[in-house]
């Protein structure tokens, strides 16, 4: 017999808090597609994608009755295009990325990864066509995202590529003007990218993989900000120690949802099953922000001093929470802090409470990066590729992931209001410190190299 | 085999599992299984009893009224063949779900949900009912704990169940009881 107890909080965390399955993402290796003629290369992706995940939807559509959970996304990851396409020039790479995206129509999944390179170290001529490619196959694509890992904590940053990113978000947010620069918004630029990430954009099938594979992404921001306030109301004397473990004991009970719904799609659809993603990854939404759990804990807003302190503790309680839960736990697994994707950062932002300097300070203690900010739209490309290299070097210093997701919207001036829709959310436009001048340093190009590994200080 | 089952009912006290079980003891019969509970204030109890070759249910009727006299409780003593029901002796393959009905008590809620339970060949394995009053819902919640068997279109539960919801303006929810256990027992 189930206690009373056990099944209220339970109903309450999906009723009431937010408590969804944010996605399922079947990850396919695109390896045994290769060829160097574009056409059949196209057909055998197509077939080799709707044939693996033909039933993804539907299957997570029967899940979703069965538990009464939500899956918002249905979503699909493929090995990195700049290898698997390694011999098509930029044009032909932008008929892979419509390619992608009609198979992802097709199947009724709401984005396909992948469509993305990795050039620590170097770029290939399939790297260089691929970003190349990324500002058009991002304009003219609905569901295809986009991501580029240019540095590691083992090779170092890629000055040259970093320099590259800078051009090619400016040219996708002009090419997408209208839309507030929306094609930048599904281009995330990695440090340290992980292999098995269900979210987006940054999804991608790594090559060390399995052929085909199911992850699963859990969130649950208003589950856990419920918990801390309902613990700091009942319980006197609650120290953040308790604190912690209020987050730890739910992150470990979202990610046994999450794990119990990805190993049953996996098994119904016949693949293995990969990872449980559990990511405080918030919606324009009430009751759905990472935001608003810097309020139930006390401090004035998000941004205020004590964030990053207390950011640092949220993402470590809930990787601890997770991977007691799972033996699985993989992909970006702790706190997302974008600006517009979350009502209550964007909130900061916009009153001034968050600056970009006070974000980057934070993503050294998030589990990923500078996400989904605008920035005005006559920041120069080099100081787009200079804040990038900025929050990559605190992912290599730190042996982190870190990323950028930066929208330079076109038009629009610090203060200024941006809407990307649905997920994507809505915003203010960030002000960036000398944002519209040259950067030399970014000019030098080059790499900088690897950090030591010893004198730890 | 000479067995029976004894129900106690009645007001809850300390002592009446003591005075049950003593006079079992004295009458050489052997308690096989118990369960009690406790509704509010309400106490409640079922034993199945081996009893001696020579004594009879009348007789352990008799004692325990004797011994329960002057409380307020109501015991029954029942003779029991071990006869089992059809679903018993044919137990389909089931599944177990959680149906739970959130919304305001009302006249014929139970009536209702278990009737549509019934028809669509579910075995209610326990109901929970928290009726608080006030405006959270959770403080107004019905809980049935229930067995599903395979041949039982879940589809058409579910409309049936909506349909009473629509009628009784209640929110209810058929969900695998797997759910509930993976996010309630973390250690296990």
């Amino acid at each position: 017999m189930l206690s009373s107890k056990d099944i209220i909080s339970t109903l309450q965390m999906v009723r009431e808090e937010n408590l969804d399955l944010r996605t399922v993402t079947i990850g396919i290796n695109l390896t045994d597609c290769v060829s160097d003629d574009i056409k059949t290369f196209k057909r055998k992706i197509y077939d080799k994608i709707t044939r693996t995940a033909g039933q993804l939807v539907a299957t997570c559509q029967r899940i979703e009755r069965r538990y009464g959970i939500e899956v918002a996304n249905k979503r699909i990851s493929v090995s990195p295009i700049a290898v698997v396409g390694a011999p098509f020039n930029a044009d032909q790479m932008v008929e892979i990325a419509l390619t992608l995206d009609k198979a992802a129509i097709e199947l009724g999944v709401d984005f396909v990864g992948g469509f993305g390179a990795l050039v620590e170290k170097g770029m290939s001529a399939g790297d260089r066509a691929l970003i190349d490619s990324i500002p058009q196959a991002l304009t003219e694509s609905q569901r295809v995202c986009s991501s580029v890992n240019v540095a590691s904590t083992r090779a170092g940053l890629n000055m040259d590529a970093i320099k590259r990113m800078g051009m090619v978000i400016k040219e996708a947010a002009e090419m997408t003007a209208k839309d507030d620069g929306l094609a930048a918004a599904k281009l995330v630029v990695f440090s340290n990218i992980p292999q098995d990430v269900p979210f987006m954009a940054g999804a991608y099938l790594g090559i060390g993989e399995a052929d085909a594979v199911v992850s699963v992404g859990v969130s649950g921001p208003g589950v856990v900000k419920a918990a801390l306030e309902r613990a700091m109301n009942e319980e006197e004397g609650l120290d953040l120690s308790r604190a912690a473990d209020v987050i730890k004991q739910t992150a470990a009970r979202l990610t046994r949802a999450g794990e119990l719904v990805g190993r049953e799609v996996a098994q119904i659809l016949g693949l293995p099953f990969g990872i449980v993603d559990l990511s405080l990854a918030p919606t324009p939404n009430e009751n759905d922000s990472v935001g608003e759990i810097f309020e139930a804990i006390g401090l004035p807003a998000i941004g205020a001093p004590g964030s990053t302190a207390f950011l640092a503790m949220l993402n470590d309680a809930v990787k601890k929470g997770g991977a007691f839960a799972s033996s699985h736990v993989g992909g970006l697994s702790g706190a997302f802090i974008p600006v517009c994707e979350d009502l209550s950062i964007a909130g900061s932002a916009k009153n001034g409470t968050l600056s970009l300097e006070k974000l980057e300070a934070m993503t050294a203690v998030c589990s990923v990066g500078l996400d989904m900010i605008a920035l005005p739209g006559d920041t120069s490309a080099e100081m787009i590729s200079a804040i990038i290299a900025d929050e990559m070097a605190i992912g290599v210093i730190n042996k982190k992931t870190t990323a950028a997701r930066l929208i330079p919207a076109p038009g629009k001036q610090a203060g200024d209001h941006v809407v990307f829709g649905g997920l994507l959310g809505e915003g203010p436009v960030m002000k960036v410190n000398l944002g519209n001048q040259e950067n030399r340093f970014v000019r030098l190009g080059g790499r900088i190299p690897a950090p030591i590994q010893s004198l730890v200080n | 085999m000479n067995k029976v089952l004894i129900s106690v009912l009645g007001s809850d006290q300390p002592g009446i599992m003591a005075k049950v079980a003593s006079v079992i003891k004295q009458h050489n019969g052997n308690i096989e299984n118990l369960s009690q509970t406790l509704l509010d204030t309400v106490f409640g109890a079922l034993l199945r009893v081996e009893l001696a070759a020579d004594d009879s249910a009348e007789k352990l009727q008799e004692a325990l009224s004797h011994s329960f006299a002057g409380l307020d409780l109501f015991v029954r003593v029942h003779p029991w063949n071990e006869s089992t029901t059809d679903w018993h002796q044919h137990k389909p393959e089931t599944q177990p779900y959680i149906v739970t009905a959130i919304g305001p008590d009302r006249q014929g809620l139970v009536a209702e949900m278990a009737t549509a339970l019934f028809e669509h060949g579910v075995n209610i394995t326990n109901i929970q009912a928290i009726f608080k009053g006030g405006k959270n819902p959770m403080d107004n919640l019905m809980v049935f704990e229930v067995d599903v068997p395979r041949s039982t279109v879940m589809d058409a539960l579910r409309d049936a169940l909506a349909d009473i919801a629509q009628r009784l303006d209640l929110e209810i929810s058929v969900q695998h009881r797997k759910i509930f256990e993976s996010v309630s027992n973390i250690l296990n």
